[in-house]
């Protein structure tokens, strides 16, 4: 799995990348520099998830930071940004990555949770 | 109204004579004092300022930098240089930089006062106009293709704007430090003005590139939608808001709202592609958890969201008092207009009020 982000995290300012299934799961998590808290201790990601309400893209800018989340098929990709990250290229690269998301070999774990979100 | 006269002088003596001096004129102007041109330009800023006397030499910046200043940024407010080391050169100097008046060390403190009434005296010589709507008026000066420069006093808020006409076409406009299109924008939103006229334009540099018309109709409809979307915001509240917002954003949301769609339209032009702004509490859901997310990641405060819903139109979430919607065509510049009204946002503390 973490091959197929290995591009994106790569990228400059890019922090890591999150992903969730359709009920707000995380699934899988990647950092580039370690978290001061793990995401896993807050609950409130399916909340979050269920407030984008199905959009495609969201793009949130905050004064020291952005998030790009992306949905996919069975989720949602969740991009963790500086405030430099070269936002078109991340897409493009958001979008060449889509397809490759939909072949994953998922774990019987990432199995099971994505197919909930059916 | 009594006037702001601001003295620049580095010597303390003499800047305390002269505002000893001159302060017996206290019914026409005040005396606001500056120990060099770098304070001079700070307080020029601050305060509403209707004429500078200015020595010459004075450390960190002198009295010709101050003189080419406030040509520049201020060119409605008059000169007066004062010198101890006159020469016919210099006097010539600082006439060609645009000083009204030039008086050699050591003077009688009353020549200094009469230049001084003089030169207030010329602001409205052409008259003055009590309680008028400036719109129409305006529309005049542009019909008889008037060359003036016209102070109006916002009755509501105290506030002061200048405009600058030639040949009945608008020049430029300043309130305070703010000068331009957006400085018009700020003149013609008010109501209530009273209005000087001077028959002559200190303003030789064309800032304003739009028509008066599209300008007067612009802000009429932003009155317009002041009046029918806003909560009532009392003048000091207003008025001190407009200070911390560098005069560019209104305390109210409509003038947020405007001021918005002015920027987009400014900074991007035709392929601005929005289409509507407008409140939306439908989405403060989504900001709540927006900035929880952020909180998690101490991303600072949220400045904006850009939102694709897969349809023909992509909204900007802005986050706020009220959250405002922008609407925009999804073929727009996405990253152009994201960085305009991120930078908006920034420059404005969230836009809120």
């Amino acid at each position: 799995m973490r091959e197929l982000f290995d591009d994106i995290l790569s990228m400059s300012d890019v922090h890591g990348v999150m992903l969730f299934s359709v009920e707000g799961k995380l699934l899988f998590k990647e950092f580039n520099t370690p978290l001061i808290e793990e995401p896993e201790t807050r609950n409130w990601w399916p909340i979050f998830i269920d407030s984008l309400s199905g959009a495609r893209e969201v793009d949130l800018v905050f004064e020291r930071s952005r998030l790009y989340v992306r949905r996919i098929e069975k989720g949602y990709l969740m991009l963790v940004l500086g405030a430099l990250a070269p936002m078109a290229m991340l897409r493009l690269n958001c979008d060449l990555l889509v397809p490759s998301l939909r072949q994953v070999r998922l774990t019987k774990g990432l199995r099971q949770l994505f197919r909930k979100g059916r | 109204m009594i006037r702001n006269v601001m003295i620049v002088d580095d010597d303390k003596e003499m800047l305390l004579s002269l505002k000893e001096g001159l302060e017996r004129h206290f019914d026409t102007f005040r005396i606001v004092t500056a120990d060099d041109g770098l304070t001079a330009v700070d307080k020029l800023k601050e305060d509403s300022i209707s004429l500078v006397v200015s020595d010459l030499k004075m450390p960190r910046m002198d009295g010709f930098s101050l003189l080419a200043h406030i040509m520049e940024h201020y060119p409605d407010i008059p000169v007066i240089i004062i010198t101890g080391y006159g020469t016919p050169e210099m006097e010539s100097l600082a006439r060609e930089g645009g000083a009204v008046g030039y008086i050699a060390k050591p003077f009688m403190i009353e020549d200094l006062a009469r230049k001084i009434v003089t030169a207030l005296r010329k602001e409205s010589e052409g008259g003055t106009l009590h309680s008028v709507s400036s719109g129409m008026f305006l529309q005049l000066i542009e019909m008889e293709q008037k060359t003036c420069t016209i102070r109006l006093v916002d009755k509501k808020t105290g506030k002061q704007g200048v405009l600058f006409f030639h040949k009945g076409e608008l020049f430029d406009a300043r309130v305070g430090s703010l000068q331009g299109e957006a400085a018009a924008y700020q003149v013609f939103s008010w109501d209530d003005v009273t209005l000087s006229i001077q028959n002559d334009c200190p303003q030789r540099q064309k800032r304003i590139h739009t028509e008066l018309q599209t300008i007067l109709l612009d802000s009429t409809r932003l009155k317009d939608e002041a009046a029918s979307e806003e909560e009532p915001v009392s003048p000091s509240k207003s008025s001190e808001s407009l200070e911390k917002v560098t005069q560019v954003a209104e305390s109210d949301k409509a003038s947020f709202i405007g001021t918005i769609r002015r920027k987009l339209e400014m900074e991007i032009g035709e392929k601005r592609g929005f289409d509507a702004i407008y409140e939306d509490s439908s989405w403060d859901g989504l900001v709540a958890e927006a900035e929880r997310v952020g909180g998690f990641f101490h991303a600072g405060n949220l400045k904006l969201m850009y939102m694709d819903r897969g349809e023909s139109r992509d909204l900007i979430v802005l986050p706020g008092r009220k959250t405002t919607v922008i609407s925009v065509n999804n073929r727009c510049p996405r990253d152009r207009v994201v960085e305009v009204v991120s930078d908006h946002m920034s420059a404005t503390n969230g836009g809120e009020p």
